[in-house]
């Protein structure tokens, strides 16, 4: 399940934004939600999940189709 | 005389989350506009201007009035020193940050419909929304 977490130090009021379990991305939406409120950060990094491509999975459904009579 | 230091290294993006802020820390009557002039202690009108004033009648005895100027970053205090050494007892400006930091989160989380939880360690809390 995606989380954001954000870390406030109450001594000096500095205050940190970690996004994870979202891989690729789609984790620029949260980050520009929060700079739309916060401003730009001082310091921004990518993780190593945000290097990884969100996988696809592709299903085919089968339907058996029963001849009555 | 006290004398006005400017903290452009502190930003407050959001005008509204800044007001939201500076109500938790026990500021509701804000003055807003333009080039507001900022008045010391004595009444005298110092050359600096502000968006967002909070008067010194609603701050304390020997207190100056308390700025915010808006730049393209958003909104940075301009205190005098004295301010900044005796409000809050002398926390005036991280408390208003971690007030802030806290609107920015629950603005957030009610975007994200999510939920949140908090622990704290020491002085750091973290809150984890998830969505």
């Amino acid at each position: 399940m995606p989380e954001v977490e954000f870390t406030i130090d109450t001594a000096t009021g500095e205050f940190q934004m970690h996004v994870q379990g979202v891989a690729g991305p789609a984790c620029d939406d949260v980050a520009k939600l929060v700079k739309d409120l916060a401003g730009e950060p001082g310091r921004e990094e990518a993780t190593a999940e945000y290097h990884l491509r969100p996988r696809v999975h592709s299903r085919t459904d089968t339907h058996i189709r029963s001849k009555h009579g | 005389m006290s004398k006005y230091l400017a903290y452009p290294q502190i930003v407050f993006k959001s005008r509204e989350l800044l007001i939201g802020a500076l109500a938790d820390v026990g500021y509701i009557d804000v003055d807003e506009g333009h080039d507001l002039p900022l008045f010391g202690y004595h009444g005298d009108q110092r050359p600096e201007t502000a968006a967002l004033v909070v008067r010194r009648q609603h701050i304390g005895p020997g207190s100056n009035d308390l700025g915010f100027a808006h730049a393209d970053e958003g909104y940075f205090p301009i205190i005098s020193d004295f301010d900044h050494r005796t409000l809050l007892g002398g926390q005036f400006l991280p408390r208003l940050r971690v007030a802030y930091a806290e609107r920015v989160v629950e603005t957030v989380r009610k975007r994200l419909r999510a939920s949140v939880r908090r622990t704290t360690e020491g002085s750091v809390v973290k809150l984890h929304i998830r969505y």
